[in-house]
């Protein structure tokens, strides 16, 4: 009779985590095959970077050539935001050294998925040597009473 | 796991020995590889010789319709500036960098220089960049201080600059590494240009970053796609390790 190893919770955990990891990094790869602009809409990915800390999550962007006038940030949702700038010049993709490619980009366009649910209410942005920083306060829970 | 053997340096033209040479891989906010452009332009370097290896990516450059290998070697009779225009794959950057230090103790190499940043979360707060450096060998860091530039006394680096450091310490080739404050994950000219001006000084050359500054928002515009895939290398090389502080010690 052949005897069978129980798994312990720490094995589950891990093989849960090794899960997870394999997933993040095949959705990266997936997100990462395809162009990072667009040429139908006219705009480009900008480069995002979020932020988690106890209660805030801070979200910035790169947006070179930007009109600071022209950026338009939107919640829509609680965990997703969107943001919208103009540029201040076209630019072709002439202009970036490719010359086999056909069209001109007017604005950096891009849509932010948040880890955690902020209260976009409460938002501040600022735009700084070309960088754009949203702060946006976490979602407030209940508070547990510590007896 | 890939083997050095199976990495070449190709030379298309002759390159004495005894020069002066300069890396600037991929790495956070693109420094070294925008430090490396500038330089190549401004000095009017030609192509040298080029990285061969089946380890890289399927991919070329094409210039003028020609194929061309990603990672090249840029240079004159005194100076040979490596660079790369593809993110390199975080598994394959030590074996990569360490058949170019052995090619560069081959060729009697005097010093090599490689240029980086180091990274500050805040750095869209910081008007004046500072800038830090670390060597192979203690003799350097004399050097380094002579030029006004600060050295890590303690922390931690990961990635091309720490292996570059690590692998002319064993081979005794004296290396310096000028690590500028800088964007984690945004393309940095304005790093890139402290790093010059740093190099500049100690090298005892004149590269002008007017240009460079100037043309910032180009620039970034320009390096957009090649940080988005040097991002998650930079992840997989466990680069934010940097970030860490080392544990308790006793000197």
């Amino acid at each position: 009779m052949s005897m069978r190893r129980r798994r312990s919770i720490f094995d589950l955990m891990r093989e849960y985590m090794e899960e997870i990891e394999n997933l993040a990094d095949e959705m990266f790869e997936r997100l990462m095959e395809r162009p990072s602009w667009d040429v139908t809409s006219q705009s480009l990915e900008p480069l995002c970077d979020i932020l988690v800390s106890s209660d805030k999550v801070i979200v910035t962007a790169d947006l070179p050539k930007v009109d600071p006038e022209s950026i338009r940030i939107s919640g829509i949702s609680d965990d997703l935001i969107e943001i919208n700038a103009k540029m201040k010049v076209k630019v072709n993709f002439e202009d970036l050294g490719v010359t086999h490619r056909r069209g001109e980009f007017t604005c950096f366009s891009c849509r932010v998925p948040l880890p955690v649910p902020v209260d976009i209410s409460r938002a501040k942005a600022r735009f700084r040597k070309g960088i754009l920083e949203i702060i946006l306060p976490r979602k407030v829970g209940y508070e547990i009473k510590v007896e | 796991m890939p083997n050095d053997w199976e990495i070449k340096i190709v030379e298309e033209k002759t390159i004495p020995e005894g020069i002066e040479v300069i890396c600037g891989l991929p790495d956070v906010g693109l420094v070294g590889v925008i430090a490396a452009a500038h330089i190549i332009s401004k000095l009017g370097l030609e192509e040298v010789a080029y990285v061969e290896t089946d380890l890289l990516p399927p991919i070329i450059i094409l210039e003028d319709g020609l194929p061309k290998s990603p990672v090249r070697i840029f240079g004159n009779n005194s100076i040979a500036i490596l660079s790369s225009e593809i993110a390199i794959p975080s598994e394959i950057v030590s074996p990569v960098v360490r058949r170019i230090i052995d090619w560069a103790w081959e060729k009697k190499v005097k010093r090599i220089f490689t240029l980086g940043g180091l990274p500050v979360p805040n750095r869209h707060e910081i008007e004046k960049l500072k800038i830090f450096g670390a060597a192979s060998e203690d003799s350097l860091l004399k050097i380094i201080r002579e030029n006004d530039v600060e050295v890590i006394q303690r922390g931690f680096l990961a990635g091309p600059q720490a292996l570059i450091l690590k692998y002319c310490s064993e081979k005794n080739i004296p290396a310096i590494a000028l690590l500028a404050e800088a964007f984690y994950n945004y393309p940095d000219p304005e790093a890139s240009s402290v790093v010059i001006q740093a190099l500049n000084k100690i090298m005892g050359i004149n590269v002008d970053v007017s240009e460079l500054i100037e043309k910032g928002e180009e620039v970034r515009l320009a390096m957009r796609d090649m940080m988005r895939r040097t991002q998650s290398e930079l992840a997989r090389m466990r680069k934010s390790h940097e970030y860490d502080i080392p544990g308790y010690y006793i000197k």
